[in-house]
């Protein structure tokens, strides 16, 4: 009974996460964001600063995506040869 | 269980990877007569924006990623469904009380928020949200800059 007790609480222990591992995730976050990234080491950007930055910038790419969605449909509609074109572009990358 | 002792990925996904599912998605769209039919404007796009977030999470790893398998995974349901699944919003809430009394609120708050921008966030403990997020950001400006560069080959000189 003892053995299980201890392996629920061990269990447990895994799952809570320290300080330290929200910090060293914010700071791989913000190594992301291309606001942030540049910022110094040595000016700390809070945890709250971070997570909004990266809310924004998910937000940013969302539109891009948006964007290009909107633009890929007209070529594509518009262009005779467009499986050609595709398959050049792929190729040039 | 054993996920929590895996180390954490985050790997740059395949470029290449999803390059060649979003065209292949593209040429199915094409020989479906998608662009050509009178279908409206908005649909098409719709469907070029699906095919780019279901080639983004196939690259992404499929199911090995949470987000990858909440994205496709709604993305199966909306083709078997023509109802819309409402969000989850009570999981979050009640995630949101539990955890407001040990962690900065404004902290919860904005964890909140991209709770429900990535896919599949909804359920996510704080620190697997951030590890998801910073794999989701790697994988979308991928995405971005791939259809970037459709565009430009696309696009009349």
């Amino acid at each position: 009974m003892s053995g299980r007790r201890s392996r629920s609480r061990q269990s447990s222990g895994t799952t809570r996460i320290s300080e330290d591992q929200i910090n060293d995730l914010v700071i791989k976050l913000q190594q992301l964001l291309p606001e942030l990234r540049d910022s110094h080491r040595s000016d700390k950007v809070s945890a709250a600063r971070v997570l909004q930055d990266t809310c924004n910038y998910i937000r940013n790419l969302h539109r891009e995506v948006d964007d290009l969605s909107e633009r890929l449909s007209e070529l594509l509609a518009n262009s005779d040869t467009a499986q050609a074109a595709l398959l050049r572009s792929l190729l040039t990358q | 269980m054993a996920s929590a002792d895996k180390p954490i990925n985050t790997d740059v996904p395949e470029k290449d990877v999803f390059t060649l599912h979003f065209l292949q998605s593209l040429s199915n769209l094409r020989r479906q007569n998608t662009f050509n039919s009178p279908e409206k404007t908005n649909d098409r796009v719709k469907k070029i924006k699906k095919a780019a977030y279901v080639s983004m999470a196939r690259a992404a790893g499929g199911t090995n990623r949470l987000w990858s398998r909440a994205l496709l995974r709604r993305a199966a349901k909306e083709n078997s469904k023509v109802v819309r699944f409402p969000r989850r919003k009570k999981r979050v809430t009640c995630l949101r009380r539990r955890r407001s009394n040990r962690r900065d609120p404004v902290e919860e708050e904005e964890a909140e928020r991209l709770r429900n921008l990535v896919p599949g966030g909804g359920g996510m403990e704080t620190s697997k949200l951030m590890e998801e997020t910073a794999h989701y950001i790697k994988c979308l400006s991928m995405q971005v800059k791939v259809m970037q560069c459709l565009v430009d080959g696309l696009a009349p000189k």
